[in-house]
């Protein structure tokens, strides 16, 4: 629809239905404004079906017809590639629509894998996933920036989580290209947070992109490392600073993926950091090497700066820091007092994470806040669950715990509900 | 930026995009017509590659080879210097460090796997043969029941090399080429 009220633009300005300024201004505003319902919907569903069908060629190709000469695969690897780049450059020269940039696209985007996975079939070239991926992303990404597109930056960040895995877990080297794809990546999502803050296509990358980190981050340290979990929850806690930066804060809460990530993990890290296994059997028995500790530090040196400046540019006091913004810090603690003794970094775990739903519960009860209220009682019980099958305590004593937990769950929301029903009489 | 321009950039782009899998023909087409065809004579080992399709993995009887040096480290490329054995099959002539300026003699690159009693044991880059998706098990079976037939009828690989380049342009059994071979059985 826009690009045909643009095209009429020149027309209306021959004609002096509106000045040439007028013209000017409604093109600027259909180029950078988001397009409507109906288009976005065409665009995904559009971007979907060129992803199943740019797949189903590639699968096709990998059943290996080898009734067919040489000569002919050939031909048929190119072709794909060939009729995309030609509907490229018709979508360029036509000034095509949003849609059209997204499908053609993406149709590219697998027509180039499909191209090098057929040539790699002809040749025998050795099955190594993670340099076909690599080769596959590089030479797509510059249309990424030339057709502006959001379907293929979405791929080039997936595919990149997908080469990242391959060419790291399980390998002796740290798959260093993985931060290159993610930086070429960088451009795009900056200018969309500048374009469309609000965006729904925007708030995607802001929850893809910590998910692909939180995948990849295991692949820089060794998998052995006892200094991992920290590794992890430092992570977790510089998504959190992240989510809190302004920006952010401004966005509706589904959308501001860094924070949630970073409180699930910070949560889910805490409860596993709490059991048995991990001091008695996993920290005791694993060492760690300094890259892991450069690695360890660089995270929270950069997640310390963005405390600073969140309270110098708030002009909050110190004390009003949100417990998630620094719990890698007492985590940091309590790693060293546990290397003396593993006990004590058994129970202050324990005491921190009661301490987390505790302050969960309050804050959710001081807010009105369900949502965060029900979080803590959540947190509580899965600490007390834990403990249910790693401790020897008596079972009356368990039972009690549970009663306890479950009459705190009712109590809590009644009277939650209550004060709601108060302040709105 | 202009249409133009940008038209001129994607002109560039979709150049790149086309010469790459282009040279990626090239050089190995390159190999199979100008290179020196070598038989490897393979050793008793239904994978896929989810982009490209199914393969057999091939494992040599010359993967290894007597070497002085105690320094190799897994993963660091050998270069294995080729000649012919009385029967026609890839023999080794030397396993080196680097690339060696005088010798004209074909080579590969490898990569190595381990060094173990005097001997450096590698990997060959050619160890993967795509069939069609419906014969490659049978494929897989029928090579692993020929192999053991070292004397009679060994089955080779055979393996053009040229410049450092290597092509698996196919694997022999019996004296037939594989997909044949699947297809009479």
């Amino acid at each position: 629809m826009s690009s045909k009220i643009v095209k009429e633009l020149p027309k209306l300005v021959d004609a002096q239905i509106i000045s040439p300024e007028t013209a000017k201004a409604i093109e600027h505003y259909y180029r950078n404004s988001p397009d409507t319902k109906s288009n976005s919907l065409l665009t995904i569903f559009g971007v979907l079906g060129a992803i199943l069908i740019g797949l189903g060629i590639i699968l096709i190709f990998a059943h290996n017809w080898d009734d067919f000469p040489k000569t002919a695969k050939v031909i048929l690897a190119f072709l794909p590639l060939v009729i995309c780049q030609f509907f490229i450059g018709y979508t360029l020269v036509k000034q095509k629509s949003t849609v059209w940039k997204e499908v053609t696209g993406t149709f590219l985007f697998f027509a180039i894998g499909a191209t090098i996975a057929l040539i790699s079939q002809i040749y025998n070239i050795p099955g190594n996933l993670g340099s076909f991926l690599l080769t596959w992303i590089l030479l797509s990404v510059p249309v990424l920036y030339i057709l502006n597109s959001n379907s293929l930056a979405l791929l080039h960040l997936i595919f990149a989580t997908y080469y990242g895995v391959e060419a790291g877990y399980g390998k002796s080297d740290y798959p260093w290209l993985y931060l290159f794809l993610i930086v070429l990546f960088l451009p795009h999502y900056y200018q969309l947070c500048k374009q469309h803050p609000k965006g729904n296509i925007t708030s995607v990358f802001h929850w893809l992109l910590p998910f692909s980190i939180t995948i990849m981050l295991g692949a820089f340290f060794s998998g052995t490392s006892r200094l991992g979990f920290l590794i992890y929850i430092s992570l977790f806690g510089l998504f959190f600073n992240i989510g809190k930066l302004s920006f952010f804060e401004e966005q509706r809460f589904i959308k501001n993926g860094y924070l949630i990530l970073g409180v699930l993990g910070t949560s889910i890290l805490s409860i596993i950091l709490s059991s048995k296994w991990f001091w008695l059997e996993f920290y005791r028995s694993n060492h760690s090497n300094t890259s892991d500790l450069v690695l360890l530090l660089s995270l929270q040196l950069t997640t310390l700066i963005l405390i600073v400046r969140y309270f110098q540019k708030n002009k909050k006091d110190i004390r009003q820091v949100n417990g998630f913004q620094v719990l890698f810090l007492v985590f940091n603690l309590i790693f060293l007092l546990g290397m003396t003794n593993n006990l004590i970094g058994m129970i202050l775990t324990n005491i921190v994470v009661l301490l987390m739903g505790a302050l969960l519960i309050k804050n959710g009860s001081q807010q009105s806040d369900f949502t965060i209220l029900n979080y803590g009682l959540v947190v509580i019980a899965v600490l007390i669950i834990c403990r249910f099958f790693d401790t020897n305590i008596s079972f009356v004593i368990r039972g009690l715990l549970f009663i306890a937990v479950g009459v705190g769950f009712f109590y809590a929301n009644y009277i939650l509900l209550q004060k709601t029903k108060n302040n709105r009489s | 930026m202009k249409t133009k321009q940008l038209l001129l950039l994607f002109g560039i782009v979709a150049l790149i995009q086309l010469a790459i899998p282009a040279s990626m023909i090239w050089d190995n087409q390159q190999t199979i017509e100008k290179g020196t065809a070598y038989k490897f004579k393979t050793a008793p080992v239904d994978p896929n590659n989810p982009f490209v399709g199914k393969y057999i993995a091939l494992q040599y009887t010359l993967e290894s080879f007597p070497s002085k040096d105690s320094t190799w480290e897994s993963g660091d490329p050998v270069y294995i210097y080729l000649t012919k054995d009385p029967n026609g099959f890839a023999a080794i002539k030397k396993a080196v460090k680097s690339k060696d300026k005088n010798s004209t003699d074909d080579f590969v690159v490898a990569k190595v796997n381990y060094a173990f009693d005097g001997n450096v044991h590698f990997l060959f880059p050619f160890n993967t043969y795509y069939m069609e998706e419906s014969k490659a098990y049978d494929a897989e079976v029928a090579y692993r029941e020929q192999v053991r037939d070292t004397i009679s009828y060994p089955t080779y690989a055979l393996v053009h090399v040229k410049d450092g380049n290597a092509v698996l342009s196919d694997v022999i059994i019996k004296n037939i080429p594989i997909k044949e071979y699947v297809r009479k059985k």
